[in-house]
């Protein structure tokens, strides 16, 4: 197979695996984890900083300069114009104009708000940010942030840190088939198995945190995943035996020695 | 001076009475921070030239861990 390379705007990648920053148990560990996890996009929150303690490390010392794309997002917004000013907030750093948008609609599900999600998505795009929306798995409001200048998008397999899995592969499949920009499946997944089957529906990419960060293992996991999605990814493209209701045999009837 | 930082008020004794000193001041000079007044996003480069005033609300926030 040549080379499977992919993009969002202007950055060619060749991992399909976006890998979150929170929840690690040790900036070492997770240092560890993301070169295992061979991902080439790390995401990030924005918060303030706590002035009573400012000597202490910024998540960014532990993390090679100029080895990532950063993918700030916004996550604590409520409202689109929430989002809209932590965004701008993260391109002031100066380190990324990608943003993922992240609207919680519900403190219990962190499910994302669409309405306010697409509200968002449209200002950021008019302000030349690289918008990758975090959002329901519906395929109409997928296509309506596509529409809106999404550079991709990405519909959760489940609520936010619950380790689900892919809820609905059925919308899922109909998301990927319907989009003219990457797919990524952010949130929800728990294990390697879901991240195959991310990638086997038909996904660019996956975004995960918890599954690797709260693993036993967090380096472990973030291989199990990097191989999960490699082999999902290249049995999407080598394209599956159909679905049969009944056995058919490997080796067929003929010259068979027992009549 | 009295302003209003990341929530809380604070008092601090300045000379040039810029952003640039208030962030020195708090010993974020060098660090990765993002600074916003009043609701306005400065980038580094505005630090030494923006003038602060008495009850400006200042935020100032960096990059955490997140999903």
């Amino acid at each position: 197979m040549s080379a499977d390379t992919w993009r969002i705007g202007k950055h060619e990648m060749s991992s399909r695996f976006f890998l979150g920053t929170g929840l690690f148990p040790s900036p070492l560990v997770q240092q560890e984890a993301i070169s295992a996890s061979g991902a080439e996009v790390l995401t990030f929150a924005i918060r303030r900083v706590n002035l009573d303690a400012v000597e202490d490390d910024s998540i960014l010392q532990h993390i090679e300069p100029g080895a990532f794309i950063f993918l700030p997002n916004t996550s604590g917004a409520r409202t689109a114009d929430e989002a809209v000013r932590i965004a701008r907030l993260a391109r002031a750093s100066g380190l990324s104009d990608w943003v993922k948008v992240e609207i919680s609609a519900s403190e219990r599900t962190l499910l994302p708000d669409p309405i306010e999600t697409l509200r968002a998505t449209e200002i950021l795009v008019r302000e030349g940010f690289t918008v990758l929306p975090y959002i329901s798995d519906d395929p109409i409001i997928c296509r309506k942030l596509e529409e809106a200048g999404a550079a991709a998008i990405m519909p959760g397999g489940a609520p936010i840190g619950t380790g689900l899995g892919i809820l609905n592969p059925y919308n899922i499949g109909l998301i990927v088939e319907e989009a003219g920009v990457p797919v990524i499946i952010d949130a929800g997944l728990g294990t390697a198995s879901d991240a195959s089957l991310a990638m086997e529906l038909g996904a660019s990419a996956v975004l995960m945190n918890t599954p690797v960060a709260k693993a036993k293992d967090p380096v472990g996991m973030a291989k199990a995943m990097r191989m999960a999605i490699e082999a999902g990814r290249l049995a999407y493209v080598s394209g599956r035996m159909p679905k049969k209701r009944y056995a058919s045999a490997s080796s067929g009837m003929a010259s068979l020695i027992v009549k | 001076m009295e302003l209003i930082i990341n929530g809380s008020k604070r008092e601090l004794q300045l000379e040039s009475r810029t952003l640039a000193e208030v962030i020195d001041k708090l010993g974020l000079s060098g660090k990765p921070v993002v600074a916003e007044v009043d609701g306005e996003v400065l980038v580094a480069e505005q630090w030494p030239a923006f003038a602060v005033m008495p009850g400006m609300k200042i935020e100032l926030v960096h990059f955490v861990g997140g999903g």
